[in-house]
């Protein structure tokens, strides 16, 4: 293939990438959008050609940003929206064209074949004929640069409205999960979760048990918007959430990330309430948008975490002489396995942890950064 | 997108856009605490490119500074500027995609002091904002950018606003709360103005300050706080530099440039403290303060700056359980299968750890070799460091390139320099200092049998007791700085664990006993260390103690400096700018300095051993002709308290009696005293001598005033005449 292209906006991916490094935007959401917002401004500075060189600074850009982040990988998202960005284009332009290039013969793509959505395609992909003349044709149909740029800026418009309406599509369901009279439990303060039950408040009468979250205390904000919005409210030291559970009904978590076995990431301690949960058989379901879902399966070998946060929420700096002898550890994200989660409430309907693997593969093919 | 772009505009420095927010970083720290470690590296103390937890200072602070929103450093370099200037265009720093800008400043070689160096900066007039001043030894994650603005925004309601000092508030007994390093803040408690500051030495331990009275009368609100650490962040405004420039006597920050401002009542400006709740700031500034921070970093205090997340070298690590940090994937090191890793330790590139080997909450560089039963604790090796067989090391910072051969033993304390080699079976007691070349000044101690048949290195004396021997043996040190001073050095060294406890149970023993500390200073042994060594005076109270020590070592500094000021036949100006220099930093009133120089006149004329009056008259006359203009120069005209001082001086010490005439006539012939001031004087009670304490004394205060009547009997005389006077 030629490589004619160049990138463009190099500025815009390494300030990005700085402040992705710094730790100045936290948060899933908020890092994809940002995301979306430095991929469009590299891909209307960049020149290329065809498509597949379109692609290609793509994943060198998403490889960029992912590389600065601690062990590859913290804000997952920005590899997923990446992904996303580029299957989008991918689907587009092969509607496009209306064909796609072939594709080797892998148990992936055997998987595929199982959907209904693209059963035509995978059709003419195994009876199509051979690639090359297909990729001449791709060439010639796109032209320049200069025309394929408008597609690619709608494919990532595509991913931003995503995303921009995530909140909503998460919650748009709220009324079928939750019931009168329900006593809900949750920890931290997700937006997709706050969002969800307001949305369930407008319909039901119910009960919310929020535990604080220490150290971050997050669940204090999340109680207080709660009942601000009218939806009775308790709010509830950590310790105690095996005790509540037995009152509980259900047990809504947000999440950071989910991995492609159907585990997440959340924040720390929603490990213990899946666990309690678990003990009294009460469900646990996770709001989360499809943009959380990451394409790999669990990786991290030391820790159930991702991430060790600043000491000093734990243990004020002013009482920093206990720090010789005590190790004080303050890990940001809790591992949540597979086993303990009922359902994933996604923007894009309900879907248990078993099928996650398939959800992540119908939206971002078998490609990795 | 408008909501997007003002997500990304929040999260980047968001200044007023044609004004990039500046800072100025001081790469020289002015002071010798880390020698030899510093040998190699640019001069003196200049800490910034060593390195910490295997990143540069420099690194830390310039990405400190960047994680704070700033665009534009300049890095005032001194020495080894080169070396600096080398490092920085080579660092990532300099790229394009940094988003920074880096220039280097290089001042004189003459730069001694943080104030010179800001003169420097206001020469070359780069700054076009207020900026943000740090050291190059900075490690800090508090948002700075967050101080700047609400430093601007009190600017703008008040002009005269001109710093913020950023403080973090500190338990009373904390770790990274240096010893004998602090300051009191005293600060209106409504808009935290600071009001008065006071450096607090460890030793002697101050048990009193002294607050201008004024400051109750103004503000209604006022704390008085010792539990502040001072970050060593200011947020200037522009005419911080102008005003280093106006006062050219001003060499430290704190204690001179804020007391100076605080004090004065001319220049009418205000400092403010921050005090920081969120977020980590701390100096290195000695060895004791490398340690802890180090330990911070690696426990992740200063989240995100840590050596996983955030490495301003752009080296990656790993992060595992109990807080070790290793290279990535294990590949480039090796870990023997019966090696300790213990807590809180990093680990370099190309490590090798053999078999047995214990490493403990110690940080290595990369290329260190550490072979077996090795053990090194709350130890730092930087890089290229071969430890040998059944080492013992702890407590201690090993110079690149060192090696530890087989079976030595290292005490808390040590410091090894680069390249040194020490052993086999060297044995080296606590605090030593080893270094391949001899101390620049202060003698060496050779290379005695205990480093080992294979050593090339040098002892340095240990550090506290050589900078005291210098300071009084050395006529060139102009001020023996009250921080540098011997007995608090000792505290800042890693390994020493006095507490402030401590420091109170041996302060009654000092000021019994301190008589003969003075010289016994390289003798006393590490307990006794944190005794006072300064010589006593009869006054009960410690406070007046240390006013008349402060005093006594001003008057000896003054006749010093001005007795090199007559040899060396400097002029007026110059001599004026050293005993400014020095009235300023030892805070003697003026009168002392004014006393200081009538003195040191009597003394040239007596020394003029002239015999008969026309000789004598003839000195006075050259002596005062050439001098006299000083004792106006010195920051104030008063010649009624010049006449009183010449008159107490000539009553106390007898020889000089005769003198008073013809040095007061001749002091009016120059025009330093004029008729009226001599007027002034004789009609004051005090001048007569009446409420002098000594019988002795007040005859001889008489004496003076007569002789002075007699003047004025002249003066009139003149008047009756219609000559003009002036003349």
């Amino acid at each position: 293939m030629v490589s004619s292209y160049s990138i463009g906006g190099q500025n815009v991916v390494d300030q990005f990438a700085s402040v992705l490094k710094r730790r100045q935007v936290v948060g899933a959401r908020l890092t994809a959008l940002q995301t979306v917002h430095v991929l469009r401004q590299v891909i209307s500075l960049s020149e290329f050609s065809t498509i597949e060189e379109a692609v290609e600074i793509l994943k060198i850009v998403g490889q960029q940003l992912q590389q600065v982040q601690p062990k590859g990988r913290i804000e997952h998202t920005v590899g997923n929206v990446v992904l996303k960005i580029i299957h989008v284009l991918k689907e587009e332009h092969l509607s496009n064209s209306t064909s796609r290039p072939s594709q080797s013969f892998s148990l992936a793509n055997f998987v595929l074949m199982g959907q209904p959505r693209r059963q035509h395609r995978t059709v003419i992909k195994i009876l199509g004929p051979s690639s090359k003349s297909e990729d001449n044709q791709i060439t010639e149909h796109n032209g320049f640069g200069g025309f394929l740029k408008p597609v690619i800026i709608d494919a990532i418009q595509d991913v931003q409205y995503e995303l921009e309406a995530v909140y909503e599509n998460v919650a748009k369901n709220a009324r079928d999960h939750i019931h009168s009279d329900e006593i809900i439990l949750t920890i931290g303060a997700s937006r997709t979760v706050e969002t969800f039950l307001k949305s369930a408040g407008h319909h039901r009468k119910f009960t919310v048990i929020v535990s604080e979250t220490s150290p971050s205390n997050s669940g204090h904000s999340m109680a207080r918007s709660l009942s601000s919005a009218g939806i009775s409210t308790f709010l509830v030291p950590d310790s105690s959430i095996y005790a509540m559970m037995s009152r509980v009904n259900k047990v809504v978590l947000g999440a950071h990330a989910i991995l492609a076995n159907g585990g997440f990431f959340a924040t720390s301690g929603s490990t213990l309430v899946a666990m309690a949960a678990r003990a009294h058989s009460t469900p646990v379901v996770v709001c989360a948008g499809q943009f959380k879902f990451t394409p790999k399966w669990t990786i991290y070998r030391n820790h159930g975490t991702l991430d060790f946060g600043d000491p000093s929420q734990v243990l004020g700096f002013q009482e920093k002489k206990f720090n010789d002898n005590v190790d004080i550890v303050n890990p940001t994200f809790d591992y949540v396995g597979p086993e303990l989660v009922d359902a994933f409430i996604t923007n894009d309907g309900d879907h248990p942890p078993s099928s996650v693997y398939r959800l992540i593969k119908e939206s971002y093919g078998d490609m990795e950064l | 997108m408008p909501p997007k772009n003002s997500i990304i505009k929040d999260n980047l420095p968001s200044e007023d856009e044609h004004e990039p927010l500046q800072a100025v970083i001081l790469a020289d720290t002015y002071n010798e605490r880390l020698k030899p470690l510093t040998v190699e590296k640019p001069r003196v103390g200049a800490l910034c490119l060593l390195p910490i937890c295997n990143t540069t200072l420099l690194d830390w602070t310039i990405e400190s500074l960047s994680l704070a929103g700033v665009q534009e450093i300049f890095v005032v370099c001194t020495a080894h500027a080169d070396l600096i200037k080398e490092t920085l265009a080579a660092s990532k720093w300099s790229q394009p995609s940094s988003g920074l800008k880096i220039t280097p400043i290089v001042t004189a070689t003459t730069c001694w002091a943080p104030g010179d160096a800001l003169r420097d900066v206001y020469t070359h007039g780069v700054i076009t904002s207020d900026f943000i001043l740090v050291f190059g030894d900075l490690v800090s994650n508090v948002r700075l950018d967050e101080i700047v603005k609400i430093h601007k925004a009190r600017r703008k309601v008040d002009r005269d606003a001109i710093m913020t000092i950023v403080v973090k508030e500190a338990g009373t007994e904390q770790r990274s709360k240096p010893l004998g390093d602090g300051g009191i803040f005293v600060l209106d408690a409504d808009t935290n103005e600071c009001l008065y500051y006071e450096a607090v030495p460890g030793l002697p331990l101050k048990k009193n300050i002294h607050i201008p009275r004024e400051i109750f009368d103004k503000h209604p609100n006022v704390q008085v706080r010792n539990d502040l650490i001072d970050c060593g962040i200011d947020i200037c405004s522009v005419e911080v530099p102008s005003l280093f420039q106006d006062n050219f006597d001003y060499l430290d920050i704190r204690r001179h440039f804020v007391h100076g401002i605080l004090t004065s009542d001319l220049l009418d400006k205000s400092i403010h403290c921050h005090v920081v709740e969120n977020g980590y700031a701390a100096r290195v500034k000695d060895s004791k303060s490398y340690a802890i921070i180090s330990n911070d970093i690696l426990t992740r205090w200063t989240y995100p700056l840590v050596p996983d997340e955030n490495n301003p070298s752009g080296q990656a690590y790993e992060h595992r359980r109990g807080n070790v940090y290793l290279p990535p994937n294990n590949s480039s090191v090796q870990l023997s299968r019966s090696c300790k890793i213990g807590n809180n330790t990093l680990l370099g590139y190309n490590t090798k750890i053999s078999d047995n080997a214990q490493i403990i909450h110690s940080t290595l560089g990369n290329n260190c070799s550490v072979s077996a039963n090795a053990v090194i604790q709350d130890s730092y090796l930087w890089d290229d460091v071969i430890v040998e067989d059944g080492c013992v090391i702890e407590q201690c910072i090993i110079g690149k390139g060192a090696k530890i051969l087989r079976g030595s033993a290292l005490s808390r304390g040590c410091l090894i320099g680069d390249g040194v080699i020490l052993g086999p079976n060297a044995k080296l007691d606590e605090f030593t200092r080893v270094s391949t070349s001899p101390p620049v000044d202060g003698e060496d101690e050779g290379s005695p049998k205990y480093l080992g048949p294979k050593s090339n290195g040098i002892v340095w004396p240990s550090l506290g007791f050589t900078s005291q021997e210098q300071d009084e043996s050395d006529e060139e040190n102009e001020t023996v700085d009250e921080l540098e001073a011997a007995v608090n050095i000792r505290l800042l060294r890693i390994g020493d664990e006095t507490h402030l406890s401590d420091l109170q149970r041996h302060e009654p023993d000092s000021s019994s006993s301190s008589e003969e500390d003075s010289d016994a200073g390289s003798s006393i042994d590490d307990n006794a260390s944190t005794r006072s060594s300064t010589t006593s005076a009869v006054e009960p109270t410690l406070g007046s103690k240390l006013d008349a020590i402060a005093v006594a070592e001003f008057t000896s500094e003054v006749s010093a400096s001005l007795e090199r000021a007559w040899t060396e036949g400097h002029t007026v100006e110059n001599a004026a700018v050293e005993l400014k220099t020095l009235r300023m930093a030892s805070n003697v009133p003026l009168r002392r300095v004014r006393e200081a120089i009538v003195r040191f006149l009597v003394m040239k004329i007596e020394s003029g051993n002239g015999k008969n009056g026309g000789e004598v008259r003839e000195q006075i006359r050259k002596v005062v002709g050439r001098w006299g203009g000083l004792i106006d120069a010195i920051g104030g005209v008063d010649a009624v308290e010049t006449i009183e001082v010449l008159q107490e001086l000539c009553a106390r010490e007898p020889q000089h009696l005769s003198l008073f005439g013809s040095l007061l006539a001749a002091l009016y012939q120059e025009d330093i005293v004029e008729e009226n001031d001599v007027r002034t004087w004789h009609s004051k009670p005090e001048s007569r001598g009446k409420t002098a304490a000594d019988v002795n004394v007040a005859v001889k205060m008489d004496r003076c005033w007569s002789i002075g009547s007699r003047m004025i009997e002249q003066f009139d005389a003149q008047d009756s005449d219609d000559e003009d006077s002036d003349e």
